[in-house]
């Protein structure tokens, strides 16, 4: 057996039969191309050893610019104040809390792929879970940037953590849910972490051995924490696997409905609704599939990866989304239905002007991006065809950017009195921030596509239908 | 007997929490208990101390602040001098509270018998102008800068060739309440052949003074007892926000809007023609033209019995006037018609209708008549005449700034004045236009006296050693008049021959002096005997002006911040909101909803308006609800070049020169008037864009009748919702607020007395219009009903010290936090800055400091509170109830060794209300001023039924007026 080779014993392999064999006709192979072992070992690792290609540099290029307009933005933020940003004494949150919900909601699709597909044994996750895995870890960093920043005094923003110190009794307030929010989204991002390297373990162990250089195979040694590819190895490998599995589940569940709390535990009308737990989960997953879409698109077409990425996995994906679409357009309809039984008149007034004031164009965008354009994929046509996915992906993430927009907006700028009324536009230093976090996301995304196996592909291997090689 | 508030505390599962500073406090004990800290604590303050008193120039004066209260004067706590504010001519009385040798608030002086304790926002900014860089630092002499001896030299050489050749020697002057500074100005004059003294006042009142000439042969502004009112008429007069004594007139006029006094409730009824702060409180309001008001009056007097109307008068106008009179009829001697028009035949008419309802000696005092506005406008046209003529050698101003504020004819005949000599604090308009500056003390660093209704008298204290080479005005008139003396002799001398005789309660001097002193104010007994009335109506007849009929008529108003525009370089007033416009930092053109919309207007769009013969002003259209149809009003005031901080750019456009002398008395110009569109906007400062309640029970509304005739029924129904959290423990107090929506009129002297307590920044035009202003407490306005008769209703709003504060169980950091005197606790040090308290926060009370908001230079930076923190950059801000006041109280009552008692904790804005508004204690005496408000039917809480239990509460405003609708009561009428 040659060395590279040893990875591909996965004991995942064969348990479950696919369902392209239970006769499901239509139903679109996993792996195309009809790939040997060594073949997948080869397309996937070899990327990581040569200099990246031209366009790989264009795209770092831009990224990178656009991270340093938000590094010099945020540099504006932290010496003169948040003074730099367009919010008021009445709507003390806008940009900044919109974009924390959005990239918390974007990394959530990671761990839906990686843990809850892998215990419903959802075979078609094999190619995409490291780079959702990955893609949830950078949208996690980008998302937790926001809170920091977005504090007047953010060089005190160890406060917020509950570490022993010479106050006395002076504490953190764990009524508070930004609390809540630091132990949810810290506890999220050190498992996805945890679990995204665990994973990557037999893989690492391939480019330690497929390693020229001394330097190289010395890195990937220390990370590879001695894989061997026992049985023995294996075994333990599985196990914890899925102990992490089951470990993150909650965690699915557990930091948006968090994050929603933010909002659900104030008292201002269009935040305060039991709701909003279930509707921001079932929110982050459909923003997270389509940011997992949104990326997979290009890297299959930019990395060449079409064979792994196929539209079965792009097509599975589509009906997450259609789902999940539908459950937000219910929680949208519910929201309204509430404001109208509840009798509330400030509760009413919110969702009239949210329909019919002077952010309604952000509120039409959202039920556009988030309910109707995605109907689109009832037509089998467009879940099978990679251009309208990939246009359709780019609508949900514009709606669901909106939705955190609409939520925290409209309902500060008109609440209880209405002498306090105010508007609120953006900065350039908002916007300017913003598209950083994107710089960062998709700097870090595509040092990872050069560093890294994008394609789990000891996990591929399991799902390859001829096990010949 | 042990309460338990839980079952938890009860089985001893929760413990009290240690009242962390329930028992020791800090500061002010005596000095062996003073520790490192505090030691640090006192030198720093002493440093500031001596930043202040060495800018001193001479030598120490025998009489400093520290007078009488030179022993057991301890650094750090502060001293109270009563004295006599000169913010304006009403001349209140007023309380300055002095740290360490410089004053640094300002309060009602609750003695002074004419404004009891209240002061408006232009008192309560004075502090200020005495800290402004801006201010003259010396003589100045042909635009040198010079020293007092060469100027003195200087103009005594030429004032002696004055002399020699008999020329003439004017003195221009604001209203001088003092009786000093006049006499040694007369003094003065009476050295030269020719020698006169002209006041006038930029806020002219002179037609008044001519129409009791006319009707009872006494040239008198008659003080009005507004307190003695049952029935008000104010025609044009906003008499509780600019006109004569606001603060005064505030606190006697609320003292009738209560209505379970055992005075019955006035009934107050406005005709006006733009919206202004004392018709936004009137029972009932009349729209009218400026043209309208003879009219009215003609039938008013007409309906009394005197005249006949006029011709050209509305005809429901026409009905109203003798629906009016008839009311004024049944509260003949107890009626009180005032009339704030500058033009002669209008007040001869408000004299006779007061007369004729028997309201002299009652409601019109005209024996004991007020000084606050000794403006003779037809002396002053006489003096432009006279100096145009060349006829005028030398000119001295004093307390007026006549180049700026009076008619352009004034600057081109002062220009033809040889020597002219200015006494302002900065180089102002006049000022600059002079040839010999001598700029006198701020008022807060000088003696001075002041006599602001016959028989009232008062003192002004210095509080500081003077900042700069200034001289008293008083000393420079002596002192030119060639006998120099101190002005604190010379006023003890005034005092010691022409006031101590004139009582008889104090047999010795000293003591009467030391006793007026430490009072602030004498009260002199007797006063001229009353005038008859002696008026020949066909002669008063001439005076009538018949006004050519206009499309548009021009308005020029005052507002409540800017007053004048004599402190329109103090940015306190600049970034007060109106009270009604709720602007801030602009002068616009107000125009009805009905106007704008005809002349294709909106709010924010640029007008061009030029009134005959003047040039074109550029000003930003603001669309007010309630103003007559055909007036197009301007505020006066704005538009200062002269005098202010070099970086200081204009705020608005002057049309003081749009005012004319050519009747006589300062007016509008009663030329046509031309407004065009110019297409441009203009973003506007205001700090609330939204004025409808929304049909929120946000503020509660009820007639008197049925009020009367079931208190109970004013009782809110709804119950505040459950909480999820216990409630708090509390201490030994637990501090409340009770707002009585009756008496507060939105004067928004509590804002600017808020702001001077607490040191709160002042953020500017652009961030007043990016709705980043500051203010802990602002004051809502909102209206109600039509666009054209709207209802108004003023709410002053701050932080509510919630039970069950949304904002505290949010902050993830702790950083505001419930004491246990119901204090709902910000920690500036702990804040991180998330927002998320003020986004939780349902009042919207809560203040950001967005940016490190500069204290300005070294010299503005005096006027910080010592007592409050100034925050950073990046930290929550809000009301605290000015728990800094509540602590002094506290230990001033524990170093005494005795319990707090009611009334001695005062928070800033409770303390400076003129109309006496706001009722604050602790609840936890049954005894309290507080726990009777809190029994009271009418309270209310504002958002009560979200369970948050706020602390601040609301009496129901009830109106005098038929009850069409009311609104949040339940009485079923």
């Amino acid at each position: 057996m040659a060395p590279d080779d040893h990875t591909s014993a996965l004991s995942g392999a064969g348990l479950i039969e696919d369902q392209q064999d239970r006769g499901y006709g239509h139903v679109l192979p996993l792996i195309e191309g009809d790939k040997s072992y060594s073949q997948v070992t080869e397309e996937v690792f070899s990327t990581t050893e040569r200099m990246p290609p031209l366009k790989w540099w264009l795209a770092l290029s831009v990224s990178l610019s656009l991270l340093l307009l938000g590094v010099w933005a945020i540099t504006q933020t932290v010496t003169r104040g948040i003074g730099t940003w367009g919010l008021n004494r009445t709507v003390g949150w806008a940009f900044d809390i919109t974009n924390f919900v959005f990239w918390v909601g974007i990394g959530h699709a990671g761990t839906l792929i990686s843990a809850i597909l892998f215990l419903f044994r959802q075979r078609w996750r094999t190619s995409i879970n490291r780079a959702a895995e990955a893609m949830t870890i950078f949208a996690v960093m980008c998302a937790g940037m926001f809170p920091i920043i977005h504090m007047g005094r953010p060089w005190l923003a160890f406060w917020a953590t509950p570490y022993p110190n010479t106050r006395g009794p002076l504490w953190v307030n764990f009524k508070s849910p930004l609390l809540w929010d630091v132990f949810a989204i810290s506890t999220y991002f050190i498992i996805s972490l945890t679990f995204w390297y665990l994973g990557m373990v037999p893989d690492l162990a391939t480019m330690r051995d497929r390693a020229r250089s001394k330097l190289r195979k010395a890195v990937f040694s220390v990370f590879s924490l001695g894989w061997n590819g026992s049985n023995r190895t294996w075994s333990r490998y599985e196990t914890v696997y899925m102990l992490l599995a089951g470990l993150s589940t909650p965690l699915v569940i557990s930091v948006h409905t968090i994050v929603s709390m933010d909002f659900a535990t104030s008292v201002i009308p269009g935040w305060h609704a039991t709701i909003f737990p279930p509707y921001f989960v079932a929110g982050a997953v459909f923003s997270g599939f389509a940011m997992v879409l949104t990326l997979m698109i290009i890297a299959r077409k930019v990395m060449d990866l079409e064979e792994y990425i196929t539209l079965r996995h792009l097509e599975a994906m589509t009906k997450v989304i259609i789902a999940t679409g539908m459950i937000v357009g219910m929680a949208y309809g519910t929201e309204f239905f509430m404001a109208w039984y509840s009798g509330n008149s400030f509760e009413r007034y919110v969702f009239i002007n949210r329909a019919l004031g002077p952010f309604k164009w952000a509120y039409w965008s959202m039920v556009s991006c988030n309910v109707i354009i995605p109907q689109l994929f009832w037509i089998r046509r467009v879940r099978t065809t990679p251009w309208m996915i990939f246009i359709l992906s780019i609508f949900v993430n514009i709606g669901m950017w909106f939705e955190r927009f609409v939520i925290i907006v409209t309902s500060l700028h008109r609440d209880y009195l209405p002498s306090s009324w105010a508007m609120y536009s953006p900065t350039f230093i908002e916007v300017a921030i913003f598209l950083g976090s994107f710089g960062l996301f998709f700097t870090c995304f595509l040092i990872f596509t050069r560093l890294l196996p994008v394609i789990a592909a000891s996990e591929v291997k399991g799902v390859l239908k001829h096990g010949e090689h | 007997m042990h309460v338990w508030k839980s079952l938890g505390e009860r089985r001893g599962l929760i413990k009290k929490t240690k009242a962390e500073f329930g028992e020791e406090l800090p500061v002010g004990e005596s000095v062996r208990q003073i520790t490192r800290r505090d030691f640090f604590r006192f030198s720093g303050l002493g440093f500031a101390a001596g930043l202040a008193i060495s800018c001193k120039s001479k030598a120490v004066e025998k009489a400093l602040p520290y007078l009488n209260a030179q022993e057991g004067l301890t650094p750090g706590v502060a001293e109270w001098y009563a004295t006599t504010c000169q913010g304006c001519s009403a001349g209140c009385g007023a309380l300055v509270r002095s740290r360490d040798g410089r004053p640094v608030k300002l309060e009602g002086n609750p003695d002074h018998p004419l404004n009891r304790g209240g002061l408006c926002a232009i008192g309560q900014a004075q502090t200020r102008g005495l800290y402004d860089s801006a201010r003259l630092k010396q003589p100045r002499m042909l635009g040198r800068d010079c020293g007092w001896n060469a100027l003195d030299a200087d103009l005594a050489a030429r004032f002696t060739a004055i002399k020699a050749r008999g020329g003439k020697v004017r003195v221009l002057g604001g209203t001088l309440l003092s009786p000093t500074l006049k006499g040694a100005i007369q003094g003065f004059l009476g050295e030269f052949r020719d020698g006169k003294f002209v006041a006038y006042d930029a806020l002219s009142c002179a037609a008044i003074p001519a129409a009791y000439e006319r009707t009872h042969g006494t040239k008198v502004l008659p003080h009005y007892r507004l307190e003695e009112a049952d029935f008000l008429l104010g025609i044009e007069a906003d008499f509780l926000g600019t006109w004569i004594d606001p603060a005064g007139f505030t606190r006697a006029y609320a003292s009738r809007r209560g209505p379970d006094n055992p005075r019955p409730m006035s009934k107050h009824v406005q005709a006006e023609s733009g919206m202004s702060l004392t018709g936004s409180n009137a029972d009932e309001r009349i729209r009218l033209a400026p043209s309208e008001v003879v009219p009215l009056l003609e039938c008013l007097a007409a309906a009394l019995g005197s005249g006949t109307p006029g011709e050209n008068l509305r005809n429901d106008l026409r009905i109203k006037a003798t629906a009016l009179a008839h009311d004024l009829i049944q509260h003949r001697g107890a009626g009180l018609v005032v009339c704030g028009v500058n033009d002669l035949y209008a007040q001869i008419l408000t004299a006779r209708i007061n007369h004729l309802l028997g309201n002299d000696g009652h409601t019109v005092d005209l024996t004991r008549p007020s000084l606050q506005k000794q403006g003779d406008d037809r002396a002053l046209a006489g003096l432009i005449k006279e100096m145009g003529e060349g006829q005028v050698d030398a000119m001295i101003v004093v307390g007026a700034n006549p180049s700026y504020d009076l008619p352009a004819g004034f600057s081109i005949a002062f220009g033809k004045v040889p020597l002219r000599v200015s006494l302002a604090l900065t180089a102002d308009e006049t000022a600059i236009a002079c040839t010999h500056l001598a700029p006198e003390h701020h008022w807060l660093e000088a003696w001075s006296d002041a006599e602001a209704v016959a028989g009232t008298l008062s003192l002004v204290q210095p509080l500081t050693n003077p900042l700069f080479q200034t001289r008293n005005a008083l000393e420079s008139f002596l002192a030119w008049g060639g006998r120099p003396a101190s002005s604190l002799d010379q006023i003890r001398e005034h005092w010691r021959k022409d006031v101590f005789p004139r009582q008889r309660v104090v047999a010795d001097f000293e003591a009467f002096w030391a006793a007026a002193l430490q009072r602030g104010h004498v009260q002199l007994e007797g006063g001229s005997s009353a005038p008859a009335y002696r008026e020949d109506a066909k002669a008063s007849l001439r005076e009538r002006i018949t006004p050519k009929p206009a499309a548009y008529e021009l308005l020029l108003m005052a507002k409540v911040g800017l007053g004048d525009g004599r402190h329109a370089f103090n940015p306190w007033l600049q970034e007060l909101p109106d009270p009604i416009t709720k602007m801030t930092w602009d002068n616009y053109l107000s125009l009805s909803p009905a106007a704008a919309k005809g002349l294709g207007f909106e709010q924010g769009d640029v007008a061009a308006l030029r009134p005959e013969g003047q040039p074109e002003l550029m000003l930003p259209v603001v669309v007010q609800p309630g103003q007559d149809d055909r007036t197009l009003a301007v505020a006066l005031g704005y538009g200062r070049k002269e005098g202010g901080p070099k970086e200081w750019k204009a705020v608005g456009g002057n049309v003081y020169p749009w005012r004319s002398l050519a009747g006589g008395f300062l007016t509008a110009g009663p030329g046509a008037l031309q407004i065009r569109r110019t297409g441009a906007r203009a973003e506007l400062a205001a700090t609330q864009d939204h004025h409808s309640l929304e049909g929120r029970e946000l503020v509660r509304e009820m007639a008197l009748a049925p009020y009367l005739r079931d208190p109970a029924s004013a009782r809110p129904h709804e119950q505040p919702g459950p909480s999820t959290y216990a409630d708090h423990p509390h201490g030994k107090h637990r501090w409340a607020m009770v707002i009585d929506l009756n008496k507060c009129t939105g004067c928004s002297g509590c804002v600017v007395g808020c702001q001077v307590e607490n040191n709160i920044p002042v953020v500017g035009r652009e961030e007043v219009a990016r709705k980043r202003e500051m203010h802990w407490l602002r004051i809502d306005r909102y209206y109600e009903g039509s666009e054209a008769e709207p209802k108004v209703f003023h709410q002053p709003m701050m932080c509510q010290q919630c039970d069950n504060a949304p904002c505290e169980n949010v902050c993830p950091v702790l950083a505001t936090v419930h004491s246990e005197e119901g204090l709902n606790q910000q920690v500036y040090n702990r804040c991180v800055g998330t927002r998320y308290c003020a986004n939780n926060c349902p009042y919207k009370v809560r203040r950001f400091n967005w940016w490190e908001y500069p204290h300005n230079g070294e010299i503005e930076r005096l006027a910080l509170n010592p007592d409050v923190t100034v925050r950073s950059r990046g930290v929550m801000e809000k009301c605290s109830f000015c728990v800094q006041r509540l602590m002094a109280a506290k230990i001033q009552a524990k170093n005494g060794g005795c319990e707090l008692k009611d009334g001695e904790a005062q928070p800033a804005c409770m303390q400076s209300c003129p109309a006496q508004a706001i009722v604050f204690g602790d609840v936890q005496d049954p005894g309290s001023q507080i726990s009777h408000a809190m029994r009271d039917p009418k309270r209310f809480l504002v958002l009560g039924e979200l369970g948050i239990g706020p602390a601040v509460s609301y009496l129901t405003k009830i109106r005098n007026a038929e009850p069409v609708e009311s609104k949040g009561s339940h009485h079923g009428a």
